[in-house]
């Protein structure tokens, strides 16, 4: 059973926001592939779900927020080179939830689509994703100053706690778009507005903002030609999303990778 | 520590990953001086730094006057040029409001880009637009902000052009002598300690020098720092 489509509009518009919101910051901090693979660890925690028959959701978050913590610790330890240890860690657990999803289940938890929702269950991702991308925009100063000189900022008085901050909002925001676009193309919802609006944008402030547009305006536009066209909504968004990139190529500045 | 010290640094040593980077570093620091710390690349200066501003453990103490400013000048940003930051929006980090910053901001930027001798139009130029003079007087700018009574700078000339680096000097001894701000700086150029440095501190992980640059900086200890340093660890 799927919900209605106004519904879909709704998610598809407030998490594509924070998706937009969290990607700049994601992105300047070179953790684009990280964020990718922590969504990778949704899926045990959907077959857990599903095997013990509660809203896959909770499941999600329980996870995403344990990864985001063990992130945040492995980039305390110097000596272990966090990349290799999350990209094997997040795929083992990849390679487990697919394992322990019953095979019906498998393709709408890697790509997305709109499983029935309750009523209440719906109005806090709304209010959380709305919530979130708040925040992003409040904590935007602190997390852009550990991102231009993480030394100054401590001088400063910011400590890691923030870096905590946006590891869990991101993580969050994952979680609230789990069921939009799927676990395998979540982590690039957050980073394809932020990558069309780098090139783009001329100042942090508009990076942001635009992000947060973009993120918005493409995921509506993708579940519309997701329901217009019977696709599923999860690849449709990211497609559209990587189009759009493109187009956006020429428009980047010298010196952009 | 007596009234007219704005630091106080007694037997300091860093030690990373097993291998001692300080070794037992002391020295003061006295209001609106220029203190110089040189010393070859891996004498640990910038390491000195770091555990100053507690960004490193350590062991010995560190002591700061109660109540200081400290204003940091880094080497450099650490984010990539490609990032849509504008110099404008790197002020702004240090503004309460970073979405939409006071008229009180403003007019303190004004008074800090002023004497910089930097034109407001640098504040729409992205950070990695700078050349390597506006970026080092953008962030001693940023860093005077706060109207700090100290300011720690790491090689604050090491990205500029030779002809500019003067420049940066000068403007750095304004500072000095116009605001009573302490400096606290890392150079390798000796010229520029012997012209502008009250004290100078000589340091390959250890104190090899200390005093004022016409007494400290003798061939002697000069020897012992640069020539003898790579002799001396062929020893161990």
């Amino acid at each position: 059973m799927h919900t209605a489509p106004h519904t879909s509009f709704w998610i598809a518009l407030l998490v594509g926001i924070a998706s937009g919101s969290i990607g700049p910051f994601i992105l300047l901090r070179r953790m684009a592939l990280v964020g990718d693979a922590l969504s990778h660890v949704a899926l045990p925690g959907i077959a857990l779900a599903l095997i013990y028959r509660f809203d896959p959701f909770y499941g999600v978050i329980v996870f995403l927020i344990g990864a985001a913590f063990l992130v945040f610790w492995l980039e305390g330890r110097s000596r272990v080179p966090p990349d290799a240890i999350v990209g094997l860690l997040f795929t083992a657990s990849l390679a487990i939830g697919i394992l322990m999803i019953p095979n019906a289940d498998v393709v709408e938890s890697l790509f997305g689509a709109f499983p029935s929702l309750s009523p209440s269950l719906l109005l806090a991702i709304l209010l959380t994703a709305a919530v979130l991308s708040a925040l992003c925009f409040f904590l935007a100063k602190r997390f852009l100053f550990l991102i231009v000189s993480p030394d100054l900022a401590k001088v400063h008085g910011l400590g890691r706690g923030y870096d905590l901050a946006l590891l869990l909002i991101f993580a969050t925001i994952v979680a609230l778009g789990i069921k939009l676009v799927g676990t395998l193309l979540m982590g690039a919802l957050t980073i394809i507005p932020a990558s069309i609006a780098k090139n783009l944008a001329q100042s942090m402030r508009r990076y942001v903002i635009l992000s947060a547009i973009l993120g918005g305006a493409i995921s509506v536009a993708g579940v519309w030609l997701a329901e217009s066209f019977r696709f599923l909504p999860g690849p449709a968004i990211v497609l559209l999303g990587v189009g759009i990139f493109v187009l956006s190529l020429p428009f980047a500045r010298r010196g952009t990778a | 520590m007596t009234r007219n010290t704005v630091l106080s640094v007694e037997d300091l040593s860093v030690t990373l990953d097993g291998l001692p980077v300080l070794q037992n570093v002391s020295f003061t620091l006295k209001h609106g001086e220029a203190f110089a710390v040189i010393g070859p690349n891996g004498a640990g200066k910038t390491v000195l730094f770091r555990a100053l501003l507690g960004l490193l453990p350590h062991s010995g103490l560190v002591q700061w006057q109660p109540d200081v400013k400290i204003g940091y000048v880094p080497q450099r940003f650490s984010v990539d040029r490609s990032a849509p930051i504008s110099a404008m929006e790197f002020f702004l980090l240090q503004s309460p409001n970073f979405w939409r910053p006071s008229a009180e901001f403003a007019s303190q930027l004004d008074q800090e880009l002023k004497l910089m001798g930097l034109d407001r139009r640098v504040l729409r130029k992205g950070l990695g637009e700078l050349s390597g003079g506006e970026t080092q007087r953008v962030l001693i700018a940023s860093a005077l902000l706060q109207k700090p009574s100290v300011l720690l700078l790491d090689e604050p000339t090491a990205a500029v052009d030779a002809g500019f680096e003067e420049t940066v000097y000068a403007l750095l001894h304004r500072v000095q002598m116009e605001r009573g701000t302490a400096l606290l700086l890392i150079s390798h150029d000796l010229s520029v300690v012997y012209r502008y440095a009250q004290r100078v501190l000589c340091l390959n992980k250890s104190v090899v020098c200390q005093g004022p640059p016409v007494d400290a900086l003798n061939p002697q200890a000069l020897a012992t720092l640069y020539g003898e340093a790579s002799f001396y660890h062929h020893e161990h």
